[in-house]
């Protein structure tokens, strides 16, 4: 998948020369791909995933209470929000990681990723759903 | 036709309003739905924590020289 993204980033016409963006983002991808190989992967791509965009939020108020203190984050650790975003098959978690981490617009990404806007769109929804349904079971099913 | 839901609409309007991918008119309709519903406004925060928190978490661990050094200082201090 490396080479993907290096073939990627060396047509990418609006890649700013003299940032180590794309240095970067290979780490990154190159870290989880790592993590990957360490954990079974749990969610295959044709699990439905029909609960709404707020449902994480919804599972960590209701699992422990939500005081107007703390914040629900901080029920999820980084180490959490790594492995489960290791966990999220690849097609995926790469839109997940142009645009959530590197901050791409869908667009971009779409040109990175020598796919259609839409396609970028409907793997970016669903892999954060993943990201989401891997979050729950390991911040909240896991206690 | 029937009225969507204010907070529905909201739901699925809030990853690509993160994104800063809506257009103008969509983007008002979220900020002023936020700004009246704090119902939405917590999910809101709490989607943007959990993007802070993504970008955080793959983020290179500080090499423990450099921890051990900035801890240092900030005794000083």
């Amino acid at each position: 998948m490396q080479e993907t993204y290096a073939r990627a980033f060396r047509s990418w016409q609006s890649y700013t020369p003299g940032t180590n963006l794309r240095a970067w983002l290979l780490r990154i991808l190159t870290n989880l791909n790592i993590d990957r190989g360490r954990r079974a992967q749990r969610t295959p791509d044709s699990q439905p995933l029909e609960e709404g965009d707020y449902f994480l939020y919804n599972r960590l108020e209701t699992a422990t209470g939500e005081t107007e203190e703390e914040r629900v984050v901080e029920r999820l650790s980084q180490d959490n929000v790594a492995e489960a975003l290791s966990a999220v098959p690849h097609d995926f978690r790469d839109v997940v990681v142009l645009v959530d981490i590197g901050e791409f617009s869908y667009a971009d990404a779409a040109q990175i990723l020598d796919i259609p806007i839409g396609t970028v769109m409907s793997r970016l929804h669903r892999g954060r759903r993943i990201l989401k349904k891997e979050l729950a079971e390991l911040a909240v099913d896991s206690q | 036709m029937s009225e969507i839901d204010p907070c529905e609409w909201c739901e699925q309007a809030l990853q690509p309003y993160l994104d800063r991918e809506l257009n103008g008119e969509d983007e008002a309709k979220v900020k002023s739905h936020l700004a009246s519903c704090s119902w939405c406004e917590k999910r809101y925060k709490f989607e943007e924590d959990l993007r802070i928190l993504v970008r955080q978490s793959v983020v290179e661990p500080m090499a423990p020289e450099l921890k051990a050094k900035l801890a240092n200082l900030r005794l000083e201090l």
